[in-house]
């Protein structure tokens, strides 16, 4: 059994040898991996990845032109940049890039969990498509603003699979206190191109543009053990205090101060308990629904004061 | 580059929180501050609900408040200063007694003596529901530390051994709170409950004067440093 697998990784790795051009010896390839399996116990992707770095310098083969083979490994287990890695996963979300460089930024998912990727222009991909699973192989991890990502580059593979990968549950139930509203919270103006929130008349992106008014809360929803960043969007904000947009440009008119919104939102909803549902994000929970907590009380606390007389 | 991960803010009594005197913090000057209680929780945050007893300048035109904020075991010492402006602005608005909730990192002094007080980060009045949900929710915070404290983790171990945590001790405060929480429950005569309430809480003011004025001359000369980092 163990011999005829060496036998076809010996296959694997000639073939790849040809594939970037270069002719090597198979017997020599089955001699080294029996070495390392049968001989030594080497795991099969240690022996593989062994040999093929033993040709590599052997042959003075420079590494990037090597369509290197690497192991399949779930998102989870991504930890360490620079990591050649391939994976098995559905195209989450695709994000609009303005980087003439870049040819699709995004997440990707499987089981596990979800991971931003960039794919270079220089790679010369085809385009992936949202909600379509695919082998990434031959992709590189990289850790971007203190978060794991993967590049996409010339070495690497995209091919579109039959299989529907999975993605992890996304949708989570979470009660906590409300311990944090950002100041960039409140009736803010939207850029009309692009719709991301403007800071004194300016777009991040497009600069000195037109706006729109908008409501929104960014917070934190706190649970004693779990953080949460959350956004609410209008209709979050207006079922759980009355206040809508048109109230919240009423009250900016009335006090002719636009920051006065984001004050009587605090009045009314920071340090308070909440029960949303929403989905995780790769740093957001967003909101699907989301009420004040509203629980009696009265037996788990009896049950509580029981437990601790039996404890005692 | 790394992002610190936000610190959880952690459900702990007044009773544990003042007991804590033992701060742990890595090398380097930026490194966190945690503080751990004698039931092995390393907090560097807390969010708190109970009755903010009184506020009042540490020193005349020093811009910084001192506050004492009351849960059923005991009271948090905090001070508000300007560098936490959000803090600052809501305690302004705020007429001691009332019902708060208060985000806070923890801070310890080490002067002659050892003791722990809060920088609150923000305060807002909340109702007597969202103070009985806290005190559910500390209270089974704080049983499964009192659990843990048996089992014994590395936090739980170092606590035992700087403390000598009396467990009972701790499970008596937590049924005690509880306790406060069902007379609540129990008393429907809302009038008398209010009076009652009032009344303990002055009588809680008048006890706290006293060791008042020996505290705050104490820490006075390094009140300042102690809060601008
Ligand atoms: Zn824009």
């Amino acid at each position: 059994m163990i011999e005829k697998r060496i036998e076809e990784l010996t296959q694997q790795i000639v073939q790849r040898f040809e594939k970037s051009g270069y002719k090597i010896n198979a017997k020599e390839v089955l001699k080294r991996l029996k070495l390392l399996m049968l001989e030594f116990k080497v795991p099969e992707n240690e022996a593989v990845r062994t040999t093929v770095n033993y040709l590599v310098k052997e042959l003075e083969i420079p590494r990037e032109s090597l369509a290197v083979e690497s192991e399949f490994v779930r998102i989870s287990d991504i930890t360490k940049p620079n990591q050649w890695v391939s994976l098995k996963v559905k195209v989450v979300q695709l994000w609009d890039s303005n980087s003439p460089n870049i040819s699709q930024v995004g997440l990707i998912g499987d089981e596990t969990g979800i991971i931003k990727f960039v794919i270079w222009a220089k790679a010369g991909k085809k385009e992936v498509e949202e909600g379509k699973s695919y082998i990434f192989k031959n992709v590189v991890t990289d850790s971007f603003g203190g978060r794991m990502q993967v590049n996409v580059n010339r070495n690497s593979e995209i091919v579109e699979i039959e299989e529907d990968v999975s993605l992890p549950p996304r949708e989570i139930e979470v009660v906590g206190a409300l311990i944090s509203i950002q100041q960039n919270s409140g009736l803010i103006r939207r850029c009309k191109i692009c719709n991301r929130a403007m800071t004194k008349g300016l777009c991040p992106i497009h600069g000195k543009m037109d706006g729109y008014d908008d409501l929104r809360v960014k917070g934190v929803i706190d649970d004693g053990e779990n953080v949460y960043e959350i956004i609410l969007n209008e209709e979050n904000i207006k079922n759980l205090t009355g206040i809508g947009l048109k109230e919240a440009k009423n009250i900016a008119e009335e006090f002719l101060d636009r920051t006065a919104v984001l004050t009587e939102l605090k009045k009314r909803l920071l340090g308070r308990y909440f029960k949303l549902i929403g989905n995780k994000g790769e740093r957001y929970l967003i909101v699907k629904n989301i009420e004040f907590l509203k629980v009696g009380l009265k037996e788990e606390v009896e049950e509580l004061i029981k437990s601790l007389e039996v404890q005692a | 580059m790394t992002i610190r991960k936000r610190e959880v803010a952690r459900r702990i009594f007044a009773h544990e929180f003042n007991n804590s005197t033992y701060k742990i913090q890595d090398e380097g000057e930026k490194s966190p501050v945690y503080v751990l209680t004698p039931l092995g929780l390393k907090c560097n945050r807390i969010f708190i609900v109970g009755a903010l007893l009184e506020k009042e300048e540490a020193k005349p035109d020093s811009g910084i408040w001192r506050i004492r904020v009351s849960d059923p075991t005991g009271v948090f010492m905090g001070f508000v200063g300007r560098y936490q402006p959000e803090a600052f602005e809501s305690l302004l608005e705020i007429e001691p007694p009332e019902l708060v909730a208060i985000t806070a990192k923890v801070r310890i002094f080490e002067g002659s003596r050892i003791m722990v007080f809060i920088r609150p980060e923000s305060i807002s009045t909340v109702t007597s529901d969202v103070r009985d949900y806290w005190v559910v929710e500390t209270a089974k915070a704080t049983i499964e530390r009192i659990k843990r404290m048996k089992e014994g983790n590395e936090d739980a171990k170092l606590a035992k051994q700087i403390y000598s945590t009396d467990l009972e001790e701790y499970k008596n405060v937590v049924k005690q709170a509880l306790l406060t929480i069902m007379e609540g429950f129990i008393e429907k005569a809302e009038e008398t409950e209010i009076v009652d309430e009032e009344e303990e809480i002055e009588e809680e003011i008048e006890e706290l004067e006293d060791i008042d004025e020996f505290e705050f001359e104490e820490e006075e000369w390094d009140l300042s440093e102690l809060l601008e980092d």
